[in-house]
């Protein structure tokens, strides 16, 4: 530990002792206890207690208070650091000899006091027991002073985070005491469980054979956890015992914690130690699937699903479940019947399915999107099932859309209920959208492709729909549009993409002009990822030439919303990249007139926002290395022009851009950087322009160098991180310089390095004046470059998060807490 | 039994992170979803893996609700919409959508530059959640689904700050979020109707202050400044972006017109001029005078107050200076601090809470001698002052709010226990109501008796009408009609209505009694006898002797038959439906005192 934090230790265990001294708040106390455990896991917890008796002296002080006396946030604190210090086997004997944790832990200590009663308290010794039970000192003593039993009936506790951690802890003792048991793990005839086990699975049956279903969810709970986290034999043992009481629980009807055994079912399941056995598992998991209601089949059924190793019969049963919502759905419509096996099946859970489906308005829309979100979990999968009916789930998605739209036209008297229950419902829009988006992968036949894009034009155009339906519409479109096949050729498209393209941009044109912000981003990010995909191809250029898209994206670098602006900003370049800004061919546009590049120089300097400025960086950058045309017609004007009003800027996101664009720029006149791996490939070296030391002169001239060495003393950390960088690859790149005559004037460099000191200190309002090349290079030598990019590697606020810091500011709290009364931002 | 349960993540009993999940008839409500400041890593979010446990999230939450734009109530939205995968809608208020993505970005780029944190929400994180809000007008009731509805109230506190009444069916929860009973300079007075709610969620950090007038504290703070500047000082004023900042401006603002003052006010930060340009959009959500003064002067285009740029920091003489972030612990503040902390002349004013850590903390608990990066050890002579300008209800104001809005009962959140557990009393006894103080984790629940509210078709309305009884409004009155659930309502019509929409067929239901008389006459004259009896005795009624012999009245149907042993009896099957109950009734007791002797 380090002297200084010893030093003050013992002043803050003084007032961590004294209940008239108000401590600071719990997160001081926490950052304490992490502090602690650092320590403890780095040395010795013995050692640690021994040279900082002060310790030892708070746990004795806080058990020697009176109860009432205890505030609950220290004592809930004393049991943690009890518990880090006793996770090491000889420091718990050292604080045993004292009687210590069993006043802390033990039946007479917290466990009987007042302070029980506040959840901080119990949750600390549910914590302080965690870290203790690390070796077989610790489980005896866990046996021995009643904390299991406290345990049992912490599981169900008021809180939520209390109850969680005590079925943890129950879960993590059963392991701790079965370690090393499993060459001879207990038979199914019991027994032979260690003492402290067999009182856990004694518990856990008695749990199961309770009517009371709380108590039936916290065994559930417990052994979930159980067969999640341990894969030793002995765990096969115990499903063999408690199998029958978990199988009983299935003749109950309502079936008591459905949702727990659904877990519990699965996490045996997944569980390498059950992968060759059967068990009754399957079987069980079969019933279930049959027995439960169609919301609480969907998550076993997926889960099912999910495993690498199952039963093809329930693979299939679960399947079935799971598309049971769809197959009613296009039962109700007039679809045609898909793959045979899964629709022409009639069973008492599809009626079951069917009432579930229209009894209400919330059951049909909840079961609706559990449905379709697990079919999008299990879409990408390998071990998804095979064959994976594409077709019949494309299908039940449109018509869900069509249902929800309005548009679809029932042909029963379900199809109208579903009809009415869904339609304008935006969340089964929204579910059914990231579906269909989904299902573009890998979709093989072109057939369904004149549905999905009819439909999700319909979605586009509606004025129903709402900013979140629209923007997940787009998504789903980007993903058709972009999983068609490679468009190589016009041809390749097939014949629904040029078709499609021409209805879509109308209806984009629409959206750019949402009143909606939501919606107009939603439309430019749309159209940005389109052009960067499709720019090059002949179909995609004529359609949205054709269109007012470019026009309309141009005017959204002037919208009021910032978001926007920055997204059109991002959008022009991309569509300029390519050649489709067109707009500079339409006379009577005032601001056509200075050209893109100067409608984006106007908003780096004049937008009062840094989304839209950073864009405009980023744009340039991209065109820079591009090689765009606009940029590479003068490009030492552009970047200095550019560079000079990124200096100015308030945002450091701008300037750490700027800095990247300066990266850019460089590699192009001086080269890439040198591989630092001896077994690097070695590109061909770029040849600079012209002679080094010319290079260097425009390079001030530019005021490039004044930007990155202003920008190495920026208060803004990474902007500081990137200027370091780039003049350690300046520096690097000028080496072969540094034959280059010495610069005559010594006093030059000296005021070089004076202006430079200034600016570390803050005062960087004098120039760094024209630098000649020979100064640049003696000033880059002169800097101690390694040594800034170590101290900027470090997080600038590592002396607030030093304990030392913890310790000052803890104990020089004290004094003034009663003054600042609680405020709150 | 219907049941309302509330379970903070944040918030309870603390004053950290605010996160409440309410569920109240099945609907499960998050409200605000907030970050602590305090901590690092993972701990300064909520621990949504309770909520997790319940399966997928958005099929989960109905909605979420965020009080306003204060990072301890909305900070952890893009971590739980875009890295934890809550895609539903979130509401919030019109002011509070503007206004939170620019703390949410303020802060990103904070913990980003200074913490050099990767593992943190981007900006792209932050506009994608921002596209999940559906903005709220005040006093509009928003239909979530068909069945959960919010309505939005007014809550002082910061621009756009509000309450939220959250209804399904009749049952319905208010949540405060923060906010302030007595109108500050730039923000108007908390305000509530007399909803009556199953229960009220109020925050409660001046649980047990009554606060001094904050006229005194805004004298209090122009005298330093003044003074300060009147020596030649410089003042720091470091601030988050949005909120005090705009409140301090325009006090310092009237104050250098009134005393006619030339010294320079700066504000550092273009972030600023975004935020003094919501303060100027969202102009009905300020208070009263600003709003009657707008038309002659806009409070919030100020006259003497600059923007900053970094090179003033040097310049000689007297300044005042608002720089963010409010708790010096990175950026512009920070730099300002360092040049200006050496000489005692200056002055830096802390407006606000400071996180440990950081050096605002430092210096407000009366540190002096900073260590900063590279083991430079930073002298503080300028002078240190702390002015809390906190715009929260003290415990006056508190239960003003609970006298006004009339709650079954009352659940205190985002104070510190203690003094949470002495207004809980208090509530208790002045209101006679439970109060409850849930722990974080903690679930309360709440039986509700709710009233299910029943639509009544016109036709049975005109029915009953058109028995000539006009309804009063203090008398209850018997009405018969068939209740029918559809789509989740409920709705009283006439039985042939019900029966026209459901599509059934009517059963007819007839009660058959036997009454058995001594005679010997023939059967068809019995029915003749009864006919004539009949006849005369029920002159209001409908009596017809049909040609099978049978004998109606009404709908009651009479017929005579031969005992099957005994000849000398007679057995009259008499049969009636239930609508004519009474009537059968009667004739039964009239046929089985006999027929009159006919004059042989």
């Amino acid at each position: 530990m380090d002297p200084e934090c010893s030093r003050l230790l013992p002043a803050l265990c003084a007032v961590l002792a004294d209940p008239s001294q108000a401590v600071a708040d719990d997160t001081c106390l926490e950052k304490l206890l992490d502090w602690f455990k650092t320590v403890t896991e780095a040395g010795s917890s013995l050692l640690l207690l021994q040279e900082n008796p002060c310790l030892v002296d708070l746990l004795s002080h806080v058990l020697d208070l009176k109860p009432q006396d205890v505030s609950p946030r220290v004592l809930s604190f004393s049991l943690c650091l009890a518990g880090t210090f006793a996770a090491q086997e000889d420091c718990f004997e050292y604080l045993q000899q004292g009687q210590l944790l069993l006043g802390l832990f033990g039946e007479a200590g917290p466990l009987s006091w007042a302070a029980w009663s506040v959840p901080t308290v119990r949750s600390g010794w549910i914590r302080g027991l965690r870290s203790l039970a690390q070796h077989p000192s610790g489980l005896h003593f866990l046996g021995n002073s009643g904390a299991v039993d406290a345990l049992f009936s912490l599981q169900g506790d008021s809180s939520l985070f209390v109850a969680s951690a005590a079925s943890q802890l129950l879960v993590h003792v059963l392991a701790l005491s079965m370690q090393g048991k499993a060459a001879g793990s207990p038979s199914s005839q019991g027994n032979a469980w260690p003492a402290c086990a067999q009182k856990i699975v004694d518990h856990v049956e008695a749990c199961l054979c309770s009517t009371a279903a709380p108590q039936v969810t916290q065994a559930l709970n417990v052994l979930t956890t159980t067969f999640g986290r341990c894969h030793s034999p002995w765990t096969e043992v115990l499903w063999g015992q408690l199998s029958p009481l978990v199988a009983h629980l299935l003749e109950s009807d309502p079936i008591p914690a459905a949702h727990s055994l659904v877990d519990l079912l699965l996490s045996v399941a997944r569980s390498p130690v059950f992968a060759s056995a059967d068990c009754g598992l399957w079987e069980t998991m079969a019933r279930m699937l049959s027995c439960l209601s169609p919301t609480q089949a969907g998550s076993l059924a997926l889960g099912i699903l999910k495993l690498q190793h199952c039963p093809q019969a329930l693979r299939s049963q679960a399947f079935r479940v799971l598309l049971q919502p769809l197959v009613c759905i296009l039962r109700a419509t007039t679809q045609a019947p898909g793959p045979p096996g899964l629709l022409d099946e009639t069973s008492a859970g599809s009626s079951m399915m069917v009432d579930t489906l229209l009894s209400s308005k919330s059951a049909c829309v909840g079961l609706l999107c559990q449905t379709l979100a697990h079919l999008e979990e299990l879409q990408p999968l390998p071990q998804r099932p095979s064959p994976w009916p594409q077709t019949l789930l494309v299908e039940a998605a449109v018509i869900i859309l069509q249902l929800c739209d309005g548009s679809a036209v029932p042909s029963s008297s379900e199809g109208g209920r579903l009809c009415g229950a869904l339609a304008g419902c935006s969340r089964v829009q929204r579910a059914a959208l990231d579906f269909l988006g989904t299902l573009s992968q890998g979709i093989s036949s072109r057939e369904l492709m004149p549905q999905v894009f009819a439909v999700l034009l319909e979605t586009l155009e509606s004025p129903a729909s709402s900013p979140m339906v629209l923007k997940k519409a787009f998504q789903a479109t980007l993903r058709w549009l972009l999983d068609l096949p490679s468009p190589s050729s016009c041809l390749d498209l097939g014949p629904h993409a040029p078709l499609f393209l021409r209805e879509l941009f109308p209806v984009l044109q629409k959206r750019l002009c949402s009143p909606c912000w939501e919606v107009r981003d939603s439309a430019l990010e749309f159209l940005t990822h389109l052009t960067a995909c499709w720019g090059g191809e002949a179909d995609f250029r004529e359609a949205l030439l054709a269109s007012e898209v470019p026009k309309l994206t141009w005017q959204l670098l002037r919208d009021p919303e910032s978001y926007v602006r920055a997204s059109a900003v991002t959008a022009m370049g991309q569509l300029s990249s390519q050649g489709l800004e067109a707009v500079s061919e339409s006379p009577g546009h005032p601001e056509v007139q200075q050209g893109l590049i100067g409608e984006l120089l106007h908003i780096l300097s004049m937008d009062s926002e840094g989304f839209p400025r950073r864009a405009v960086v980023r744009v340039f950058t991209e065109w820079l290395r591009d090689s765009h045309a606009d940029v590479a017609r003068d490009t030492e004007w552009f970047v200095a022009t550019v560079l000079q009003m990124v200096s100015q800027d308030l945002d450091w996101e701008v300037r750490a851009q700027g800095l990247e664009l300066v990266r850019v720029f460089l590699v192009q006149t001086l080269g890439q950087p040198n591989p630092h791996c001896p077994y690097a490939v070695t590109l061909p070296k770029v040849t600079p322009p012209g002679p080094l030391p010319e290079v260097l002169r425009t390079l001030c001239q530019l005021q490039i160098i004044d930007f990155a060495f202003r920008a190495l003393f920026d208060c803004d950390r990474p902007v500081a991180q990137k200027a370091c960088d780039l003049l350690l690859f300046l520096r690097e790149k000028t080496a072969p310089c540094s034959g280059l005559q010495e610069p005559g004037n010594s006093s030059d460099v000296t005021s070089v390095e004076a202006t430079l000191h200034r600016w570390q200190a803050g005062e960087q309002s004098q120039p760094l004046g024209n630098l000649e090349p020979e100064e640049l290079l003696a000033a880059l030598r002169s800097l101690d470059l390694e040594g800034f990019q170590g101290r900027l590697a470090e997080s600038s606020d590592h002396v607030e998060k030093s304990p030392q810091s913890l310790l000052q500011d803890m104990l020089a709290t004290v004094a003034v807490l009663e003054e600042n009364v609680a405020d709150c931002y | 039994m219907p049941e309302i349960r509330v379970t903070p993540l944040g918030a309870g009993q603390d004053v950290g992170r605010s996160c409440i999940l309410v569920s109240i008839a099945g609907k499960n409500v998050m409200l605000d979803c907030g970050m602590h400041m305090g901590f690092n890593d993972d701990r300064r979010f909520p621990d949504f893996s309770y909520i997790t446990q319940n399966g997928r999230l958005t099929d989960f939450l109905d909605c979420v609700i965020i009080s306003h734009f204060h990072l301890d109530h909305c900070g952890a939205l893009p971590y739980f919409s875009e890295m934890v995968g809550y895609d539903g809608p979130i509401y919030m208020t019109h002011p509070t959508q503007a206004i939170c993505p620019i703390l949410l970005e303020d802060y990103r780029k904070i913990a980003v530059d200074k913490k050099g944190e990767a593992n943190f929400f981007t900006s792209q994180m932050i506009k994608d959640c921002m596209k999940k809000v559906v903005a709220v007008h005040l006093h509009q009731t928003v239909q979530v689904d068909d069945e959960l509805e919010i309505k939005a109230y007014y809550a002082g506190h910061v621009l756009g700050a509000a309450m939220f009444q959250i209804k399904v069916g009749s049952e319905s929860v208010v949540y405060t979020g923060d906010y302030n009973m007595t109108p500050d300079r730039h923000l108007g007075a908390a305000w509530i109707d007399k909803c009556r709610p199953n229960l009220l969620i109020t925050e409660s950090t001046y649980a047990t202050t009554i606060r001094d007038s904050k006229r005194c504290r805004e004298r209090d703070f122009l005298k330093k400044v003044h003074e300060t500047v009147e020596r030649g000082g410089k003042v720091l004023i470091p601030v988050f972006a949005l909120g005090r900042a705009q409140e301090l401006c325009i006090l310092l603002e009237t104050f250098w017109e009134r005393m006619n003052l030339k010294v320079p006010i700066y504000f550092s930060t273009g972030l600023t001029e975004k935020a003094n340009h919501y303060y100027k959009l969202f102009i009905t959500w300020t208070n009263q005078k600003i709003r009657k003064t707008f038309v002659q002067r806009n409070m919030f285009e100020f006259k003497h107050i600059k923007a900053f740029d970094r090179a003033f920091a040097d310049n000689p003489g007297p300044m005042v200076v608002f720089a963010t972030p409010g708790m010096l612990h990175a950026g512009q503040s920070l730099q300002i601090f360092r040049k200006w902390a050496g000489n005692e002349k200056n002055m830096v004013i802390m407006p606000g809470y400071c996180v440990q850590g950081t050096v605002g903390h430092k210096i407000l608990s009366g540190q002096r001698k900073l260590e900063m990066e590279g083991r430079q050890v930073l002298e503080v002579k300028m002078q240190v002052e702390y002015m809390s300008f906190s715009a929260h209800a003290d415990a006056k104001g508190i239960m003003q709010l609970v006298g006004q809005a009339e709650p079954e009962s009352v659940l205190l959140v985002h104070g510190e226990a203690k003094k949470m557990e002495f207004l809980r009393q208090k509530i208790e006894q002045e209101f006679r109501v439970s109060c409850y103080m849930p722990a974080n984790g903690e679930t309360v629940t709440l039986p509700t008796s709710p009233s299910i509210p029943v639509g009544i078709s016109l036709g049975l309305l005109k029915q009953e009408m058109a028995q000539g009884l006009l309804p009063e409004a203090k008398k209850p009155r018997l009405l018969h009609g068939t209740l029918i659930m559809k789509d989740s309502s409920f709705r009283l019509v006439s039985s042939e209505q019900a029966l026209k929409e459901l599509g059934l067929a009517e059963h007819q239901l007839r009660f058959t009694c036997r009454v058995h008389l001594q005679d010997t006459r023939k059967e068809q004259e019995m029915a003749l006898r009864v006919y004539s009896h009949l006849k005369s005795t029920l002159k209001d009624h409908c009596v017809q002797h049909l040609p099978d012999g049978s004998v109606t009245v009404e709908s009651i149907l009479i017929q005579a038959a031969a005992h099957s042993e005994d000849p000398g009896i007679k057995v009259l099957l008499v049969s009636w439906t239930y609508q004519d109950e009474e009537l059968g009734s009667f004739l039964t007791t009239l046929l089985k005192k006999g027929l009159p002797q006919t004059p042989s």
